[in-house]
């Protein structure tokens, strides 16, 4: 049990060390981070697991039904390593509800906050993945 | 029932070896799905040394070394991501004012090379932005250091020779590069002091955009605190664009015990999907028109 909560310490620690240079590598500024948008029964197109960071790519209707194609990023493939991701967290054809602080642009991009898969299991960014947009490793905010 | 007996012992030994045999190779498995679960070529970030780990060897830096967003525990540094200029001379401020920052500007705004191309960072940017690890390796008359971000080498001479003074001077002179010339002493038995000049300037300082020349003489020291800590401060001298020596910061790197790295590069394909996919279209750049929403 001491191990445990030794290994969750040493875990935030390592988190708080990689969060630190990652949020400072594009900033939020172009997003609005006041209030995320929920994309419900959102199908994943595509997971691209690449550099600078990551991009989830899915379909989601609208108010009026229609399908409208988002694109999110997240954090680094090893920052976001750190909290359980992989290359194979997310297939296309996978139905979730997706959370998503959108681009100031007003385009269907934006910087990705949560998923809630099918199971009821959820996965958070690792800069921006607290309910108020925070880091998701602690509660300190943004 | 002499048969029935001798029958029933055979059965009872069978039993014993098959299930003795079966234990062995669950045992075997579940040793084998431990070994895979934890993969001697894979590097997990929290994996830590513990304590300072003792003195530090006399005159010793070998090894790899976890730096500042690697997840590894190491303790945070001063200044070295955005750090704070002296005062520029006129013309620092006027290549200043050239750079965009992606920090203040964003993906759609920068015109950070590196950032929108994968362009090396060059020296000194690569000892102070993504330097989550490296490795130090000597020879006889050189000592290398390996960054893990990009797979980057630097050569430093320790046999004695001063650095170059000829650097883009003349149709003779040597070419600027990318990490410029280094040469390295020990200052005492647990501080390696490497000098650098010869930098192509087409490269920046710092991830905040500041330039350096030339002839900038960059002085990092690395002094090694225990076994198991590092700390590197480097100082930047370049006359031409800066009325006093720019302290670029103080960073901190933690012994990994496996010796393994992580891979992690910028990879100008999935730079340009990412631009083209997200940045872009995410926009900002405060000095662009209104956008629309």
């Amino acid at each position: 049990m001491k191990m445990k909560v030794l290994m969750l310490v040493v875990s935030i620690a390592g988190l708080l060390a990689i969060s630190s240079s990652a949020i400072a590598h594009h900033g939020a500024a172009a997003y609005d981070m006041s209030k995320p948008i929920v994309l419900k029964d959102a199908v994943i197109t595509q997971f691209a697991w690449i550099n600078p960071h990551p991009l989830i790519k899915a379909d989601s209707k609208n108010e009026k039904g229609n399908v409208q194609h988002w694109t999110m990023e997240m954090g680094s493939t090893p920052a976001s390593q750190l909290i359980g991701w992989t290359r194979n967290t997310l297939k296309p054809g996978d139905v979730v509800t997706l959370y998503v602080w959108q681009a100031k642009s007003g385009l269907t991009v934006g910087r990705f906050n949560k998923v809630v898969f099918a199971d009821g299991k959820v996965m958070r960014d690792t800069q921006t993945g607290a309910d108020n947009g925070g880091r998701a490793d602690t509660e300190v905010g943004r | 029932m002499g048969n029935r007996f001798t029958r029933a012992m055979v059965g009872l030994a069978a039993a014993l070896v098959l299930s003795s045999v079966a234990m062995a190779q669950t045992d075997q498995s579940q040793a084998k799905q431990g070994n895979e679960a934890r993969s001697q070529w894979k590097y997990y970030p929290t994996d830590r040394a513990v304590g300072d780990g003792g003195p530090a060897p006399r005159r010793d830096l070998t090894g790899t070394w976890a730096g500042p967003g690697s997840g590894a525990a190491v303790p945070k540094g001063t200044n070295a991501q955005t750090p704070t200029a002296p005062p520029l001379t006129p013309m620092g401020q006027q290549l200043y004012a050239m750079n965009k920052p992606i920090g203040k500007y964003s993906p759609a705004g920068t015109n950070d090379p590196h950032s929108r191309y994968c362009d090396p960072f060059g020296f000194p940017q690569n000892m102070t932005n993504e330097i989550r690890g490296m490795t130090i390796t000597t020879l006889p008359n050189r000592t290398f250091i390996l960054i893990q971000y990009m797979n980057v080498w630097r050569e430093i001479w320790t046999d004695g020779r001063a650095l170059p003074t000829d650097v883009a001077s003349g149709k003779d002179g040597l070419d600027p590069r990318y990490n410029g010339y280094s040469v390295g002493h020990w200052d005492d038995d647990y501080t390696f002091v490497v000098d650098t000049t010869g930098l192509d300037d087409s490269t920046w300082a710092t991830k905040n955009g500041y330039p350096h020349s030339i002839d900038a003489h960059v002085q990092e020291r690395y002094h090694r605190d225990a076994k198991n800590d590092l700390t590197l401060t480097i100082t930047m001298d370049d006359p031409k664009l800066y009325t006093k020596p720019f302290f670029l910061g103080e960073e901190h790197f933690r012994w990994i015990p496996k010796q393994q790295l992580d891979d992690f590069t910028c990879i100008p394909s999935q730079v340009q999907q990412y631009l083209k996919e997200m940045g872009d279209p995410a926009g900002f750049d405060p000095n662009a028109p209104p956008q629309r929403r």
